[in-house]
This record gives C-alpha cells, sequence and structure tokens, in this order.
C-alpha cells in the first residue's frame, strides 16, 4: 500500500491502543481521512481535552472531572462504608452492579513484589489517612481475588487493625483468578452481600 | 513435541494484550517456561482460576508454532498455598523465592536437575506456608534457594588454597570468590567479611536440614545478623541483578508483627 508520512504517523498513533494491530490502524487511519473536517476536529479535541481535564479525586482517587467526585458528593450515600479496590475499571463495575450504597477508595494497583510495587506504589498511606479521619466504620476490600489481591487486602487489613474498624472481603462468588472488570454485575453484587468479616 | 502434560508452579503472571495472560512456568521436566494463556482473564470458564501465582498445577502446554510462545491449554489445580495470600511476611516471601527462580532458573537441563529444582520450590513453597515467616527463615530459604540454583557458598575449605579455613574462632569470607578464605591466604586479600566460625557451620547445618526440621537450627541473635549479611551479599554478588521484590520481603520482615487477635 502506498503511504505518506502523516498517514503513517497516524498508524503508529493508533497501534499504540489495545488490540489495534497494522491492518486495523490503517483502516482506521483512512477511515479518518475521510471524515469531515469538523468531525475530525471534534475528535482530535477530544483527545487532548481529555487528559486535561480528567484529575483524580482528592477522596477515593478515581477518575473525575471535577474533585470531589459525583459520588464522594453524594449526601445519600453512606460514607461510613468505603469500598476499596484496585483500579478505576473495578469501581465502575461495581457501580454497574448498583448493590453497594457507600463511598470507594480507589488503590491504583495492588501489591505486587516481583513488579517492585510495595505499600508505597499503592495508596495505602493514604487509605489510612482517609479512614482515621472520617466517620468510617466498615472497610470492605474488594481487591481481585488473585494471589496479589488477597495479600494485599490483608496487608491493608493488618495496617487497618488499630482503627477500630470493622474489616470485609468480597465473598468468592467472584471467579477466582478473574478479573474484577470483567465480572458481570450480577456476580459482582452477590459478593458484596456475601463479604465476609476478616478476623 | 507438540503438546505435552506436565505438573507446573507459576513463577509469574503478566497481563498481555486485553484479556490474555503469559504465564512463566517452572516444570519438572523443562524448567523455566514461558507460556501465554489465551483470553485467561475474560473467561474463567477454562482455566476456573487456577492461573494465580504460587499455584502447583497439571497444565497441557502446546509448542504447535515453530516460533512464539508456547501456548497454555489446560491447566487443573493439585494444590495451592492459601498462607503465602493471606499473610503479608509469607506472601513477600513466597515472591522472593519466585523470584530468584524466574531469575535464574534455566529454560531445559538435563533431566534430574530440572526435577530437582521443582523438587525444591515445591518444598519451599510447603515450608513458607508452615513456618513462621522471619529473617531466620528467609537466611535459611535464601542459602538453600541459590544452593539448588547451582549458586552455593563454600563455607568449609578455603577458596584460594582449598585447606580448611575454620580453624579459629572468627573467619574470614570473600564474597565475590564465593567462600570461606584461611587464615594464611587472608593477609593478601582485600574486601572481606568476617564472621564468627559458628555462623558458617550453622549455614552448613542449614544447606543439609530437611525441610520439615528446619526449626532444629541452631542459629539466632548475632549469628542471625552475621548469616543474613553474608547470605544476602553473596546473593547480590552472583545473582547479578537487583531483586525487585527484594525491598518489599526486607521491609515486611523488620515490621513487628501486629499481635493475633
Ligand atoms: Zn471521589
Ligand atoms: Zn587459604
Amino acid at each position: 500500500m502506498r503511504s505518506s508520512p502523516p498517514i503513517d504517523r497516524l498508524v503508529a498513533s493508533f497501534k499504540r491502543l489495545p488490540g489495534i494491530g497494522e491492518k486495523s490502524a490503517t483502516r482506521l487511519a483512512f477511515f479518518v481521512l475521510g471524515m469531515p473536517d469538523a468531525t475530525v476536529q471534534e475528535l482530535a479535541n477530544a483527545i487532548s481535552r481529555l487528559k486535561h481535564e480528567i484529575v483524580l479525586c482528592e477522596e477515593c482517587f478515581d477518575l473525575t472531572h471535577e474533585t470531589p467526585c459525583e459520588i464522594c458528593r453524594d449526601e445519600k450515600r453512606d460514607s461510613g462504608k468505603i469500598c476499596v479496590v484496585e483500579e478505576p475499571a473495578d469501581l465502575a463495575s461495581i457501580e454497574r452492579s448498583g448493590s453497594f450504597d457507600g463511598r470507594y477508595f480507589v488503590l491504583g494497583g495492588a501489591l505486587s513484589p516481583i513488579d517492585g510495587v510495595g505499600p508505597d506504589e499503592i495508596r495505602v498511606a493514604q487509605l489510612e489517612e482517609r479512614v482515621r479521619r472520617g466517620d468510617v466504620h466498615e472497610v470492605i476490600l474488594a481487591t481481585n481475588p488473585n494471589a496479589e489481591g488477597d495479600a494485599t487486602a490483608h496487608y491493608i487489613s493488618r495496617c487497618l487493625r488499630p482503627c477500630k474498624v470493622r474489616l470485609s472481603r468480597i465473598a468468592y462468588g467472584m471467579p477466582l483468578g478473574g478479573d474484577f472488570e470483567y465480572a458481570d454485575h450480577v456476580t459482582v453484587g452477590r459478593s458484596l452481600e456475601n463479604r465476609r468479616e476478616l478476623e | 513435541m507438540r503438546g505435552i502434560e506436565t505438573e507446573a508452579l507459576i513463577l509469574r503472571s503478566v497481563d498481555f494484550g486485553e484479556s490474555d495472560r503469559i504465564l512463566h512456568l517452572l516444570t519438572p521436566g523443562s524448567g523455566r517456561l514461558t507460556t501465554i494463556a489465551k483470553g485467561a482473564r475474560r473467561s474463567v470458564r477454562r482455566f476456573g482460576g487456577t492461573l494465580d501465582l504460587f499455584n502447583h498445577l497439571c497444565v497441557q502446554v502446546d509448542f504447535g508454532r515453530k516460533t512464539g510462545m508456547a501456548r497454555l491449554d489446560q491447566a487443573r489445580l493439585i494444590g495451592a498455598f492459601e498462607p503465602l495470600r493471606i499473610d503479608p511476611g509469607r506472601f513477600a516471601l513466597g515472591c522472593y523465592l519466585l523470584e530468584l527462580f524466574d531469575r535464574l532458573a534455566p529454560e531445559g537441563g538435563n533431566r534430574a536437575d530440572m526435577r530437582r529444582l521443582f523438587d525444591f520450590l515445591l518444598d519451599a513453597l510447603k515450608a513458607i506456608a508452615v513456618w513462621e515467616p522471619s529473617l531466620r527463615l528467609r537466611t535459611l530459604l535464601e542459602l538453600r534457594a541459590l544452593d539448588a540454583l547451582g549458586l552455593r557458598p563454600e563455607l568449609r575449605n578455603c577458596v584460594r588454597c582449598g585447606e580448611s579455613a575454620g580453624r579459629t574462632a572468627e573467619v574470614d569470607f570473600h564474597v565475590a570468590d564465593g567462600g570461606a578464605v584461611c587464615g594464611a591466604c587472608a593477609p593478601r586479600m582485600e574486601g572481606l567479611l568476617r564472621v564468627h566460625l559458628g555462623t558458617l557451620r550453622a549455614l552448613e547445618q542449614g544447606l543439609r536440614l530437611d525441610f520439615s526440621r528446619l526449626d532444629r537450627l541452631g542459629i539466632g541473635g548475632q549469628s542471625l545478623d552475621e548469616a543474613q549479611q553474608l547470605i544476602s551479599r553473596f546473593q547480590r554478588f552472583h545473582v547479578g541483578v537487583e531483586l525487585r521484590s527484594e525491598r518489599f520481603l526486607d521491609r515486611i520482615l523488620q515490621q513487628p508483627r501486629a499481635p493475633e487477635l
């Protein structure tokens, strides 16, 4: 196929996206080329504004366009219950299930010593601070049900033990080894309902 | 060889693309093996939550294509090490051993050697599940792991002249040369680490001890500090790369354990 630097540049950019190979990237690039100017401008704007306008919520560290985020500002939600998740996608998955009426905390990952991820690389200290500061009475540890997620939950529960809050771990209605973000909402709901207290 | 069925231990698991997972396995027949599990993150039906760190599995691996990675087709759980998932100290120790093996275990080799490596790691994970995670256990397992991987410190004879190095209450140890140094050779060498003879003897005993009797090892206090120093320096020098999981392990084992409720 004949090509030119501007096309190559866009193809190279598309290829950085997940699941996009050379063929799809090329197809997308030619599709963009055929789009009306205004639509292309809109797309380019949306992409470049995304990074500027999305920030981390100062309370829960979810991605939001204003901080505190909508969930953290919602008076109807129970601020005494915090559900701790690894990533924003996990929070979204639990929200979709509609089975949780408390607030959240996004750790930004799980302990993974082999990847050099220790407590300082995720937000363990910030979570501790949040629990100490607020009127929190229950912390639900909804990290992924795999070895790293389990270890993270138990590490956090040890750190929070002096805070005298109820600590619980999501139940294994969650498929073992699965990623939270891929679980269906019925499963997510059930695993929250059946959470069990950590000793 | 197209496909094989084998026992395996999961050394490392890395997300790949949108739904796949790359798994580093240790197998008793072929040593370290890198495989790809297609769709492992999205569909749990196929692997049913077996593809997790520390897990002892029976797997089917397909070497179909000549190029590229072997494909993990099926996995059945033989055993999981639950205590390593729920106790941060055990988790840290387990991860450290996995990383050591992930870095150093060979990809294939003499069958008996590969079997020995596999059996060692399986026994070591069992030991971590049973024994209290401590500096003592760490030092001992580190020594044994290095030994299993072909990096055994010389604890008895002088690495320079071969004479017995243990004729005095204190003995010099040369990290780069990998062992003890006798009183005659020591004055001509630099960068020596001085330890008590008792420390070397305790480590020697540690090399022979059965995993089910690790509590019998008479090491503690000053000699544990010395042993830990020695093994840690030896490891850093001879492994040659910094192990990323070491920082977490250092931190966890220094933390006093919270009182059990
Ligand atoms: Zn928020
Ligand atoms: Zn000598």
